[in-house]
């Protein structure tokens, strides 16, 4: 995604009440990242199940979040959004760059990669690929499903080889 | 003292504080001698008591928040020390129940007893005591009662085989009376 899309993405969602932007970094969403920083929005974490923790702790306080991640760290939070998000009903918009989407990628991305629509399908996470044409529509989408209580998936795709 | 006597003198002594408690065992102490609707209660999600309590006590700037932590517990998310020690949230006392052995799966050994939490909490910009007896938790309890935070209490715990009874209520139960009790301003 263009850097003037994650730029006004980030307004955008800010606007519309969602307050917090909580994770671990990932390039392809660095635009995003960097512009959260410049407005003192954002919080860095360790790993991502303790992004996770911080932004239900903050939506037990009357306060929506959006929690940010490379899919590597997607698949490390599962257990966590198994037993802490769902068990709990705590509505969260995830960020998720997609590595690996492309065929020529890291070796590392490759795998999972290739399995990650299937893990948020398990998980019954409802998801959509946010692109520079319709960032504005799954923005909306995606408040009005946390305002709906329910969680659910920005997956934004890795589509450069650095 | 074993772990549910220091929880009953800790939640005695801070009132009706907010508590946010590890899953396993702690919960389930905490529910049986002091259930309030200030306490979460976690099931699952092992570790992730201090960072559900840090965002509690970012967005609750003028609410004491207390998390009851477990030795296993903490271990499994050592990087939250490293974003509260660097967020330095004045309000949250972190009370880690140290019987250095995980209890709730049987007993098998943590590394707490090779690796100090005290001094990697120091590292991380806590305040740090630490209390094995009745009379030293409370004293402490009562010279943290104005002290800024972070804040951590080490106790000092003994092995038991007593076992409290589930936490009886679903999980739905605990986020919302958790939630609304969050709206008091007291």
């Amino acid at each position: 995604m263009k850097k003037i899309s994650q730029e006004r993405m980030f307004d955008y969602l800010l606007t519309k009440k969602i307050e917090n932007y909580i994770g671990v970094p990932d390039s392809t969403m660095k635009h995003f990242i960097d512009h959260g920083i410049k407005k003192k929005k954002i919080l860095i974490t360790t790993r991502e199940d303790e992004a996770i923790g911080i932004a239900v702790g903050m939506y037990l306080s009357g306060s929506l979040s959006l929690v940010f991640m490379q899919n590597a760290g997607f698949a490390n939070s599962i257990s966590t959004i198994t037993s802490l998000v769902q068990l709990y009903e705590i509505p969260l918009i995830f960020l998720i760059g997609w590595r690996g989407y492309l065929k020529k990628d890291a070796p590392e991305h490759a795998r999972i990669g290739k399995i990650q629509p299937h893990i948020l399908r398990i998980l019954e996470l409802q998801s959509k690929l946010v692109t520079d044409d319709n960032w504005k529509y799954c923005c909306d989408w995606a408040i009005k499903k946390v305002k709906q209580n329910q969680s659910c998936a920005l997956v934004i795709r890795r589509i450069f080889y650095d | 003292m074993i772990r549910k006597q220091a929880i009953g003198i800790i939640s005695s002594e801070i009132e009706n504080n907010v508590i946010v408690a590890a899953n396993g065992y702690i919960s389930r102490d905490l529910f049986d001698v002091n259930d309030k609707h200030k306490n979460f209660y976690m099931i699952g999600s092992m570790g992730l008591s201090s960072s559900i309590a840090l965002g509690v006590a970012i967005k609750n700037p003028k609410k004491r928040i207390f998390v009851f932590d477990g030795d296993g517990n903490i271990l499994m998310n050592l990087g939250s020390l490293t974003t509260i020690g660097s967020l330095k949230p004045k309000n949250l006392i972190h009370v880690v129940f140290d019987n250095e052995i995980h209890e709730s799966t049987g007993g098998q050994p943590t590394q707490t007893q090779y690796v100090s939490i005290k001094k990697l909490a120091k590292s991380a910009n806590y305040k740090v005591f630490q209390a094995s007896t009745q009379n030293r938790l409370k004293k402490i309890l009562n010279q943290i009662k104005k002290m800024p935070g972070p804040i951590m209490i080490v106790m000092k715990i003994q092995r038991s085989s007593f076992v409290s009874k589930r936490v009886a209520l679903d999980t739905i139960e605990i986020r919302d009376r958790f939630l609304n009790s969050l709206k008091d301003k007291h």
